[in-house]
């Protein structure tokens, strides 16, 4: 029953389904697993990093207008870093999966993650920042997880072609959505 | 659609941000439920897009894509600052509720991405052009989405209460959704909706 109600907590603290926060990209990570995995651990990594650095930048700046700037520089650090960290290590394989890191940096998840949190989390440590930063990213991987489960129906020859794709996914999105706030 | 001929015009219809690419679609789905919101993020979103895009124009294009990227963010996030005062004096009781949809509108996909891959390869008068009609393309469905939204889901038009029978759930976030998804695909139809299939080559990554 524990794990039921943390499970909806989860769910209802969703910043997709909830806040329509990073949807394109959810939907190019629904495409396939591979695509999934990448994008969703990319993801991750730029809310947790970010989430790390917004700690910082609202306690010396708190509520000012100069703090988006702030967030751009600190993504804009992990973003270089994240590129240097991949050519390193991935070698030939650079190429391939570098575009998970620029179609991640800049998203909606990312700096929609780190202006929550810095509305909730303000006066609560550094660790609830982090920590907030690893459930936004859980929050993208489950929700590309529910589409994905979907996603060849809503893609497939028995969906008129108007309606095939997007369109589809937004309205499965929007019920899904719908279910959450009766949960709420 | 890069097929077809280009036309400064696309972005006001045949390209446009909201039905086409599905970009920017947070501010639509979440704030554009009243006419007054809609306006604001209207106002925030033609400013701040208009003025960095140009202004990104002149970051020199030897410099590596990341730090260009970068660069265009924060001269996005610097432009935001003058036109948030701005905006708190022309719709001071609308800004707190658009939340953090306000700031999230100088990271948008036209800046970040359509900057570098379309605006940028233009000349300069034929790209301020361009990016004019994509702009205003946005502000249209952003509009057109508000009204419906307001009209049908507070049974209100900007603010003046109308006698109709409302649906509450339709000013939600997943009311939202629901009226994009119908409106994406009712825009295909118009675009004769069989020659475009699955449609996922428009996709943003924003």
């Amino acid at each position: 029953m524990f794990l039921i109600t943390e499970l909806i907590a989860f769910l209802c603290g969703n910043l997709i389904l909830n806040q329509a926060l990073g949807i394109s990209t959810m939907f190019t990570a629904a495409k396939d697993r591979k695509n999934l995995i990448g994008t969703a651990a990319v993801i991750t990594i730029f809310t947790t990093f970010a989430s790390a650095f917004a700690c910082f930048i609202d306690l010396i700046f708190p509520q000012t207008d100069i703090r988006l700037l702030l967030y751009v520089v600190a993504v804009g650090i992990i973003y270089i870093g994240l590129l240097f960290g991949l050519k390193k290590f991935s070698g030939k394989n650079f190429v391939k999966y570098r575009k998970y890191i620029h179609i991640s940096a800049f998203n909606c998840a990312v700096m929609g993650t780190v202006f929550t949190i810095g509305g909730t989390a303000e006066n609560a440590g550094f660790f609830r920042y982090i920590s907030a930063g690893i459930e936004a990213g859980a929050g993208f991987v489950l929700a590309s997880l529910i589409l994905t489960a979907a996603y060849k129906r809503l893609d497939s020859e028995k969906v008129p072609p108007s309606f095939r794709g997007f369109p589809a996914m937004l309205v499965y999105l929007g019920i899904i959505s719908m279910a959450l706030y009766a949960l709420k | 659609m890069n097929k077809d001929k280009f036309s400064v015009f696309d972005g006001l219809w045949k390209d446009n941000t909201i039905l086409s690419a599905l970009m920017v679609i947070s501010p639509v789905i979440v704030c554009g439920n009243t006419l007054r919101n809609a306006l604001a993020i209207i106002y925030a979103f033609s400013a701040i897009t208009l003025f960095s895009v140009v202004i990104a124009s002149f970051v020199p294009k030897n410099l590596p894509y990341t730090i260009r990227t970068i660069i265009n963010a924060a001269i996005a996030s610097l432009v935001y600052i003058p036109v948030k005062h701005m905006a708190v004096g022309f719709f001071p009781d609308v800004i707190p509720r658009t939340g953090i949809y306000f700031p999230l509108l100088a990271v948008n996909s036209i800046i970040i991405l359509h900057t570098e891959s379309k605006f940028f390869k233009m000349k300069k008068p034929e790209m301020i052009g361009s990016l004019v009609f994509y702009i205003l393309g946005f502000d249209l469905i952003m509009l057109i989405i508000s009204v419906i939204r307001e009209i049908f889901g507070h049974g209100t038009l900007n603010e003046n209460v109308i006698n109709i029978n409302f649906i509450s759930g339709l000013s939600e976030p997943f009311g939202g959704f629901v009226l994009l998804g119908l409106l994406c695909g009712l825009y295909r139809k118009m675009r004769s909706g069989n020659r475009i299939s699955g449609g996922d080559k428009n996709v943003s990554d924003n």
